[in-house]
């Protein structure tokens, strides 16, 4: 019994996702009349959708007025409701003015399992609205659209990432400890980048038909590990956890459950499918082929889909593609069936109906925000467009591009931040600000509005308007507006900026993305350099790295995971439970077991770690688990070990994707080693009991040194 | 009181609030939130703040219910975190500092509860008896008491107050087990505990009762501040000086445990008929050893058991010999008749109130109670039935005998032993037939009633009873013992333990029976709480107290019993651990620090300081966290943890958890595996320091 809220300050439930029985207990709840809100979780016609929502409401209410009544008056507010034995666990978080809450009612889960749940989804919230997320309001709006069909299609974007989510984080290693996995073969890598550099990412940004828009980055997935990253030459990295959250996209969109067809050979499915075209045929049809693997694959929902697809009108490019033809569409309508799929696929029996129609709706490309140094300096969500091309199931090429408006998007981001300080300070009190007029950073951000508004003209007068507002009474010579005022007027101003922003940046026509020529270009010619390579891929990926490579040189050694934080990137063997082929542990009991223990002991290292500890070695039953977290400098010399900072139990959950602790952590460490860059490890073993705990740490510290070495994968 | 509270140097600034509410005042919208709130604390919170507090906890209570259909347990805020109970209408809050442990806020507030409840009875009913004022009083000295003994160790575990055993002689510690032992004996007096200066030094209660009634030493002689009232001051004829009765309540579960085994201590009574079936089954464990004693050599086997360095045979009156294993008696002829025929009367009686419940049990004449015996235990029915007995039973027991042992090896014998005693409860009934004349364990009875004797633990006083209360005392029964007797003198301990099972197994049932059927056996039943009497006897820093039924109350007898029995040893007890009190901590300084916590008896030993260090915090820190996951991963036995500062081992056993600290600065490392690292050394250094401790980890 699962569900996720986000409520306004107001207690209107902007975003909501519950899972069936979630969903049956509100229907048995709210009577008869309920059993069409049964349709209502999974987001399916608009119209039932509103009695879920409202019973949740009703149901939720209490708590989300209690925990505002709280934060008034007492400046504290809930964290956490656990009841007898942590069956039932609710874990509640302030994100600006939106509280967001996860319900557990089958023990599944644990409270740093939901807190990680809203931590994602506040991540996801950005990264798909940037920075309209510092207004309440205008978020309200872009999360709970006042037309239903418009809203139900947002839910169904957020719950489908929410349950790609929480299926990765169950099922894959690197989302367990939420860093990358990458393909381990350097050869194929070295090539793969090549190709990206030269014929993609150089070619389309030589194109003119581009526009302004500039492909940035490009990689390659299989599945969810990375085989080839290759950036442009003058854009900002991307940082690790935001590698991951687009992973976590890419997933979504073309989820490759695990094990769940033998890549190797054809997948089950194949007779519903039309024949398997030869690789060289034409794209289109092959990534129709694709589409219709995957909806055979839902529960035979194929039919559905294909019907689906009959509605689907295209959007109008706004890049003025000419080639509007079948092929075009098809490639389009892929994803957003994946989508669809995603969404239902935990939808049970009575999910025909329930079925999204089509969505129309730019989710390939999307509109991501991605935290970016520029050389102008740092640029928090940064506006980027995602393209994501399947090249076959499981393989994915992704292109991340700017479009021409990235200064303006700079500007902005510079202009909220200066806002945010000074509301900041002003809400302090009147003793930090004195006199607002003379404040530096009021001056500064003076002067640069004033540029802004200038230059903006038409579409920024009620920017204008409020920044007008503000600086009469900041600026009065007569008699100077209280802070409280100020604080008002400054308000008005953020919310027009953001506004703006939104009308900018949100705008599904203003995103332009790239002309589909390109993309289709880019698609056949990584599919030509990447056929012979298909099948071994795809067994790769589930095979990355064995443990039989290492048993003869550590004995006793069951399973162990290396994370380098710095790169935030991680190796480990593969533990292949969902496999219907026998793993090396064999099949059934044995793999799950030893991932049972993996990820409890992921767990319990992060708890520790999260108080301060960095070691941590504990026989469980008959296995020796240890956990080991260091610093190193760039030559691999081991540095002293520091007193890590001591967190609460409601603080960001330790990890990338939720708050980014590692890189919080290499920054505090940094502070005493300005001299050379810091790396941070992470290496978690798990031992047969057997062994003597000498013997154990001695394996932890060849293993470390062994995977120190260079891989001779290309770096990132 | 309040204000004493108040007065405090702030001693629980990890406790913010309490509070309790009462739903069902506050139903109607007109209703204001401060009518449901029957008490506050801390008192001077503003009243505005109160209702928030109480509206929005009960609130939220209420809409978790509607939800998932259970009230939450804990409620955490960023900086706040409450345990939540919910009864009825009735809502229990305690708010704690956020860095508790959540387990050890659990636990604060069931033992706040606990101990409302022992004194009070049900809150309903308590609020209804009494005033409010009055009763916020009791929370007053109730939290007071908390507070002030709460050190950082208390605070993550959930143990008793015990007086250091290291820094006391041992011999005094046997000298207040054997006074609870001579009380027991007395009329109506189920089991007790002997506090000085609000510590443990001896307790017969299990743990979670022993815990409510160190509340009493925490007040020496203020009878009067126990502010309910209801303490049965005005007593008719006037309580023996230092001495007060209070009424007391406790949870089926609980008198269960006291009821269960205790029977067998109130034998000695004619005219507690419940007692009387038990008494084979403490035979029993009065002798687990499996010496067969003669009527003289009960004491001597009583040294047996005790600590080794204890000599035992000073505080035995008429010990008479320095052999702890004497002869297996000869023959039955060594049983002292006498007595037990003079018993026997009421015995039989008593016999015939249970035997409703006991079929086996029916036609038990004095003439012929061997013979019943002996088919009793041949009933079938008695045979399977201890099945189910035999296993709480030596749980219970379990309790008892090892908390008067203290931490020698003797109680891992004891303990060993019951745990024998569970797996042999299956025993066949072959066996039983053997046991069932508990031949060997007549012998002592009559000898060792008057003088106190030293039964090693709270169910050795039982010895006297087997005369009165067993059927079999008769010249055949003894016979039939006989080769029984033999034979486990002849196998050796293991074998009589066997029997010894059995014949607990066969006798339980009976005793069961009776107190369920007799309505003086539980007289509370239908209210969930089972009332009864705390006696309560101090002597400046020296308390007594025990539980009895709730008749003693009626019994000025009785009362006068208990009294002259105990007067004398606890005066002289009270002299003796006056002398030997406070010894000086004489500052050794270590190189470690440790503590060992005992989970069943809920024990907690180690050398950290009163006033906790820095290094100390860290093992405190480090402590509670590996607590509360060795309660979350059963599997889990060792763990190290480590960080900039300090490395902490940690160990637990399904009785034991023993954290370890190597004090001082640590040698510089990085924190990358390395098998020089000193943090690993740490097992060996716990396991080799600690011997000394008498912890064994080996």
């Amino acid at each position: 019994m699962r569900c996720v809220l986000v409520a306004s300050a107001g207690a209107e439930v902007l975003f909501y996702w519950a899972d069936d029985a979630f969903a049956r207990s509100l229907r048995l709840r709210y009577g008869p009349g309920a059993a069409q809100a049964a349709a209502g979780p999974r987001g399916g016609p608009p119209s039932p959708a509103p009695a879920a929502e409202d019973s949740l409401n009703t149901l939720l209410a209490p708590v989300i007025i209690s925990c505002a009544a709280l934060l008034e008056r007492l400046g504290d507010t809930y964290t956490c409701f656990a009841a007898e034995g942590g069956r039932h666990l609710y874990v509640l978080h302030m994100f600006g003015d939106c509280l967001y809450i996860a319900v557990n009612g089958d023990g599944a889960e644990g409270e740093d399992d939901l807190r990680r749940t809203l931590y994602v989804l506040r991540r996801l919230v950005e990264a798909h609205f940037g920075l309209v997320t510092l207004d309440s309001h205008l978020l309200r709006k872009e999360l709970r659209p006042a037309d239903s069909e418009q809203r139900s299609r947002v839910w169904a974007l957020l719950r489908g990432l929410l349950q790609t989510y929480i299926r990765l984080r169950d099922e894959e290693q690197s989302f367990a400890v939420e860093a990358v996995e990458r393909l381990i073969h350097p050869q194929l890598c070295e090539q793969c980048i090549e190709v990206l550099e030269r014929q993609v990412v150089q070619h389309i940004n030589s194109c003119v038909e581009r526009g302004g828009t500039e492909v940035a980055h490009a990689f390659l997935l299989v599945h969810t590990k990375l085989l080839a990253f290759y950036s442009s030459r003058n854009a900002s990295s991307v940082r690790p956890a935001d590698l991951l959250a687009l992973i976590l996209i890419v997933q979504d969109l073309f989820p490759s459950h695990s094990g769940e067809e033998e890549p190797a050979s054809q997948p089950a499915t194949a007779g519903l499918t039309p024949p398997r075209p030869k690789s060289s045929e034409s794209i289109p049809v092959q990534s129709l082929g694709a589409a219709e693997t995957k909806a055979g694959e839902q529960e035979g929902n194929g039919d559905d889909l294909s019907t689906a697809e009959e509605f689907y009108t295209p959007q109008p490019s706004p890049g003025g593609c000419s080639s509007g033809s079948e092929s075009w569409s098809e490639s389009i309508e892929l994803p957003s069936s994946a989508e669809a799929d995603a969404a239902d696929v935990q939808m049970a029996e009575d999910s025909l109906q329930a079925l999204a129609p089509p969505m129309p709706d730019a989710t390939n490309p999307r509109r991501i925000f991605l935290d970016t140094n520029l050389r102008e300096g740092y640029c928090p969500m940064l506006p980027h467009t995602m393209h994501c091309l399947l090249l076959w199931p499981g393989i994915c090429l992704v292109l991340l591009a700017k479009g021409p408006s990235t200064p303006v998007a700079l500007t902005m981001s510079q202009l909220l931040d200066g806002l945010l300080v000074l509301e900041k300070k002003l809400r302090e009190g009147p003793d930090v600000v004195p006199s607002p007029r003379s404040h530096p950073l009021l001056g500064d951000l003076r002067h640069r509005m004033d540029k802004f508004v200038k230059k903006l003209g038409g579409p920024g007068t009620q920017l204008q308007n409020a920044w007008l507002e503000f600086k009469s009474k900041a600026f009065s010579r007569h008699e100077p507006a209280s802070s409280q005022e100020l604080l008002q007027a400054l308000g008005g101003v953020r919310h027009q900026l953001c506004s703006l922003y939104r009308q900018f940046f949100l705008n599904p026509l203003a995103a332009p993305g790239l002309p589909q020529g390109l993309l289709d270009r880019a698609q056949r010619l990584l599919q030509e350099k990447l056929l012979d390579w298909k099948d071994f891929l795809l067994v790769k990926s589930r095979r990355n790295i064995t443990m039989v490579s290492y048993l003869e040189d550590f004995p006793g050694l069951v399973h162990f995971i290396y994370v380098d934080r710095a790169a935030g990137q991680m190796v480990a063997p593969s533990l292949g439970v969902a496999e219907k082929a026998a793993s090396e542990l064999g099949r059934g009991e044995l793999p799950a077991f030893i991932k049972s223990k993996v990820w409890s002991l992921i767990a319990l290292a992060r708890r520790y770690l999260q108080k301060g500890y960095t070691t941590l070695v504990l026989r469980d039953g008959d296995y020796y688990c240890s956990y080991f977290l260091w610093f190193e400098n760039e030559l691999g010399y081991k540095l002293e070990v520091m007193e890590v900072p001591v967190l609460s139990d409601d603080s960001a959950p330790i990890g990338m994707l939720t708050g980014d602790y590692y890189r919080k952590l290499l920054r505090y460490y940094s502070k005493n080693q300005q001299a050379e860059a810091v790396k941070c490890y992470e290496l978690l073993t798990l031992h047969l009991g057997v062994l003597p705990p000498d013997v154990v740490v001695q394996q932890a510290a060849d293993l470390a040194r062994r995977l120190w070495e260079p891989s001779r994968i290309p770096l990132l | 009181m309040a204000d004493s509270v108040l007065s405090q140097p702030n001693p629980g600034a990890w406790w913010n609030y309490f509070f309790l509410y009462d739903g069902s005042k506050v139903k109607e919208e007109e209703d204001r939130t401060r009518a449901g709130i029957c008490y506050f604390y801390p008192s001077q919170t503003l009243l505005d703040q109160q209702e928030l507090l109480c509206g929005q906890i009960a609130g939220v209570v209420r809409c978790m219910v509607e939800i998932s259909g259970v009230p939450p347990r804990l409620i955490r805020l960023r900086k706040l975190k409450f345990a939540v109970r919910l009864d009825g209408e009735y809502l229990w809050v305690l708010g704690c500092a956020v860095e508790l442990p959540d387990i050890s806020c659990n636990h604060f507030l069931d033992h706040l509860i606990g101990l409302f409840q022992f004194y009070n009875g049900p809150v309903r009913q308590a609020y209804t008896a009494f005033s409010q004022e009055k009763l916020s009083k009791q929370w007053d000295q109730y939290i007071d008491h908390i507070q002030k003994n709460t050190s950082d160790l208390h605070r993550i575990f959930n143990s008793l107050w015990h007086l250091d055993k290291t820094k006391v002689d041992p011999l005094l510690l046997l000298k207040a087990a054997l006074i609870l032992q001579t009380c027991q004996r007395c009329r109506h007096v189920l089991a007790g505990c002997i506090l000085y200066k609000g510590l443990i030094v001896s307790t017969q209660l299990p743990p979670p009762v022993a815990a409510k009634v160190l509340h009493q030493g925490a007040e020496p002689a203020e009878k009067s501040g126990h502010g309910s009232g209801d303490v049965l001051q005005e007593h008719d004829p006037p309580l023996p000086p230092g001495v007060c009765l209070l009424p007391v309540f406790l949870t089926e579960e609980e008198s269960a445990t006291l009821w269960d085994f205790p029977v067998e201590w109130m034998t000695s009574l004619p005219v507690s008929p419940a007692s009387a079936k038990a008494a084979p089954r403490s035979q029993a464990f009065s002798d687990p050893t499996g010496i067969k004693e003669t009527p003289a050599s009960t004491s001597v086997r009583e040294a047996a058991w005790d600590p080794p360095g204890a000599g035992v045979a000073v505080s035995i009156p008429d010990s008479a010999s320095p052999n702890g294993f004497p002869e297996p008696p000869a023959n039955a002829g060594d049983i002292h008749p006498g007595p037990l025929s003079s018993w026997s009367p009421e015995e039989s009686s008593a016999a015939g109130d249970a035997a409703a419940a006991s079929p086996g049990e029916q036609g038990t004449l004095p003439g012929d109670s061997g013979h019943s015996a002996a088919e009793h235990a041949r009933d079938t029915d008695a045979s399977s039935a201890l099945m189910d007995s035999a296993a709480p039973r030596a749980q219970g027991r379990e309790h008892q005998n090892v908390t008067v042992l203290g931490t020698t090896p003797e109680a891992e014998r004891c303990l060993l032993h019951q745990c024998h005693m569970a797996s042999s409860s299956f025993a066949t009934g072959g066996t039983s037939k053997e046991l069932s004349s508990s031949s060997w364990s007549q012998p002592h009875s009559q000898g060792t009633t008057s003088h106190g004797r030293l039964p090693r633990v709270g169910d050795g006083a039982p010895s006297n009873e087997p005369s009165l209360s067993d059927p079999a005392p008769s010249a055949e029964g003894s016979e039939q013992q006989l080769p029984a007797g033999d034979h486990g003198g002849s196998q050796g301990p293991g074998t009589v333990e066997l029997y010894e099972t059995v014949v607990e197994g066969a006798s339980s049932p009976r005793s069961r029976a009776t107190s369920s059927a007799d309505p003086t056996g539980c007289p509370a039943k239908p209210a969930a709480l089972v009332k009864m009497v705390l006696y309560v006897h101090s002597i400046k820093g020296l308390a007594l107290v025990l539980l009895a039924e709730e008749q003693l109350e009626a019994n000025t007898g009785a009362i006068e019993e208990v009294y002259r029995s105990s007067l004398a040893s606890l005066n002289g007890l009270e002299v003796h651990l006056k002398e030997t009190w406070p010894r000086d901590s004489a500052a050794t300084k270590a190189t470690y620090s440790f503590t060992h916590y005992d989970c069943v008896q809920n024990v907690l030993a180690g050398n950290l300081p009163p006033a906790a260090g820095a290094q100390d915090q860290h093992f405190l820190r480090a402590t509670s966290l590996i607590h509360a996951d060795f309660a979350q991963l059963p599997a889990a036995s060792e763990m190290i943890v480590r960080n900039a500062c300090t490395a902490v081992y940690a160990c637990r056993s399904p009785v034991h958890e023993t954290y370890f600290q190597q004090l001082g600065v640590p040698p510089r490392n990085s924190g990358a595996p390395n098998p020089h690292d000193s943090a690993f050394s740490l097992p060996g250094k716990a396991k080799q320091k600690l011997l000394k401790h008498g912890v064994n980890l080996l």
